[in-house]
């Protein structure tokens, strides 16, 4: 619990090592962080710092090596990699730095590429992948593909597939990175207006003091611990 | 939006490659569809073969002669023969165009009624036997060499030196698609009899005799040899099919190799796929990844490769054999059944060829994707985003 409001990501005693042969590095080391449900944090520190890793580690891309992940009511550290998979299709939304939208594929098809998981019909599928893209702003564009894009419309056409399944949590590896400042400020905007107005947690990794300053919470890692 | 559509859309994502790709498996599948036809081809004239007819032939070879008082010996002397005739191999070329090879045979006036796959018109027949320099030609080998009844033409003897001057009198065909070749040459034994040599009179090739119960063909085929066994010319005689399984024992290596270039031909063609869909894999490698942190599975993600490589292969399958039609049964077929038609009578692409090329460039699609889809479905979602394409 987080100042009475419910914690939607709960870290205790975690710890991350990768190995490089035979060396054990220490990415991560006693992390402790709680997130509430409906929070905009900010995960800043240097390069190396461990920030994206801890950042795949609530995301569920990765497990720690020891202490307990319990996120969105899910602890992940017992988790199989089916369970991992079906997690993130339901509960988390993806926004990377480079978009990673599918070239071959619409601006609609990449928004309605999540939906494929669900039991929804075409139809619904389809009309959810236009609300979507109305949220972001990119509606008419919904025919275009990624090239016929610019960088923060493919962000956008990005953040409108981390939303269409309606995830509760929200995690952006330097969504800003990328794009030019306006641009930047555009993302920025409608991660604020998605934390506002559908209420969706959103954790952020970023370099750019400025993103990190729309948070509501900032939280500093240097050499994988938290500070 | 499917599944579908992300692997048809992923096929055509580097247009250049899945052309170049799909050539090559089209070409690899026509190598494959000719090699097979030739087989079957091959093996047609055995598998056709009547089986109440029998040939008598020279103990130590097909090249040396029986005296023709045989005949009469095998008609009078064995019980359960309906039919006999015989032939004579004559090996003349047609002096107006000596290139065009053609088997040409001296035969009995009767030879016809031993072979009723062989459709020749009565009054044909009857203006052969009253004509001792007629002949009976194959329609195809006729539209071939522009010969019509009434045209006379003239054989320069090889095995029998000199011009031999015959008059057309009709053609024999043969229903369509059967084994039957319609590119001989038929004319009158008598008429060669007559002009050869002493040595070489009263000599025929091969005695052919049909059965009254196809159940008793060895019997009488025992039968025929006994009868030779104390002649200064002793005969081996078998089935017809017997005879044909024969001939194609003789060839049985290059069948044999043949079998051996056509595997050769699927494996070149399951490495141009592999190639292509590995070169994929690789480039799509981050794209995999996202789609591994948006919630789909190893396995999900394996399906989606191995069903591009079957997409791919079989849409190469398919163009080939769309293509093999007009290059093998058309063109190749008709050009080895007009000019070696004793041999391949019957060139047509099989029904069962056909569905072997859809089911193996399935198989060999699913083969080659089995390899990179397993690397995929055990590479890390982290390290899969990061990977440089």
């Amino acid at each position: 619990m987080l100042d009475g409001m419910a914690s939607i990501v709960e870290l205790h005693a975690v710890h991350k090592t990768f190995y490089r042969g035979n060396q054990p590095v220490q990415v991560l080391q006693n992390v402790d962080l709680a997130i509430a449900d409906g929070a905009f944090d900010a995960l800043i520190g240097p390069s190396g710092s461990g920030k994206s890793t801890l950042l795949n580690l609530i995301a569920g891309l990765d497990t720690p090596s020891s202490g307990t992940a319990i996120i969105a009511g899910s602890d992940l550290t017992r988790m199989t990699r089916r369970e991992l998979a079906r997690f993130r299709a339901d509960k988390i939304g993806f926004i990377f730095q480079s978009y990673n939208l599918m070239p071959v594929l619409t601006a609609l098809e990449n928004v309605e590429l999540p939906l494929l998981l669900t039991r929804l019909t075409a139809r619904e599928r389809r009309t959810r992948a236009h609300t979507a893209l109305r949220i972001v702003g990119l509606d008419e564009r919904a025919q275009h593909f990624p090239r016929q894009l610019s960088g923060g419309q493919e962000q956008r056409v990005a953040i409108a597939r981390a939303i269409v399944h309606d995830p509760q949590i929200l995690v952006c590896d330097e969504p800003t990175g990328d794009l030019d400042r306006a641009s930047a400020d555009a993302i920025l905007d409608l991660l604020q207006r998605l934390n506002d107005e559908f209420k969706k947690t959103i954790i952020m990794v970023t370099h750019d003091p400025i993103a990190a300053r729309r948070a509501h919470r900032i939280c500093r890692l240097d050499k994988g611990q938290l500070h | 939006m499917t599944r579908w559509t992300l692997v048809r859309r992923t096929l055509t994502r580097n247009p250049l490659r899945t052309t170049l790709t799909l050539l090559g498996v089209a070409v690899a599948v026509i190598t494959f569809v000719a090699l097979r036809t030739v087989l079957d081809a091959w093996s047609t004239g055995a598998d056709y073969a009547a089986k109440d007819r029998l040939s008598t032939r020279h103990k130590v070879s097909y090249g040396l002669p029986l005296p023709k008082r045989y005949v009469d010996d095998i008609a009078t002397q064995i019980p359960g023969v309906s039919k006999v005739t015989f032939c004579d191999w004559f090996g003349g070329r047609w002096a107006k165009a000596p290139n065009e090879f053609f088997a040409n045979l001296a035969c009995d006036s009767d030879a016809f009624a031993v072979y009723p796959e062989m459709q020749v018109d009565p009054r044909t027949l009857e203006a052969w036997k009253h004509d001792k320099q007629g002949a009976i030609i194959g329609d195809v080998l006729a539209r071939k060499l522009g010969l019509k009844a009434g045209d006379r033409m003239t054989l320069q003897g090889s095995f029998y030196p000199g011009d031999w001057e015959l008059r057309i009198v009709g053609t024999y065909t043969a229903p369509a698609h059967s084994p039957v070749d319609r590119s001989t040459l038929f004319f009158r034994w008598d008429y060669k009899n007559e002009r050869v040599p002493e040595r070489q009179r009263d000599l025929i090739g091969w005695v052919f005799t049909r059965v009254d119960d196809p159940a008793s063909s060895a019997r009488v085929s025992r039968a025929i040899d006994a009868l030779f066994d104390d002649r200064d010319v002793r005969t081996a005689t078998t089935s017809e099919r017997s005879s044909n399984s024969t001939l194609l024992g003789g060839v049985s290596a290059i069948l044999s190799a043949l079998d051996i270039v056509s595997i050769i031909v699927l494996t070149i063609m399951a490495l141009i796929l592999g190639n292509t869909i590995a070169m994929g894999v690789r480039e799509q490698t981050t794209e995999y990844g996202v789609l591994l942190a948006l919630g789909f599975e190893p396995r999900d993600i394996g399906l989606l490769i191995v069903a591009e490589a079957i997409g791919l292969s079989l849409a190469g399958g398919l163009l080939g054999l769309v293509l093999a039609y007009p290059l093998v049964q058309l063109g190749l077929g008709q050009w080895l059944e007009l000019n070696v038609g004793k041999f391949f009578p019957v060139f047509r692409i099989s029904q069962t060829t056909a569905l072997i090329v859809v089911g193996l460039t399935i198989v060999l699609g699913a083969l080659a994707a089995l390899v990179p889809a397993m690397r995929v479905g055990r590479m890390s979602v982290i390290d899969a985003i990061r990977r440089p394409a």
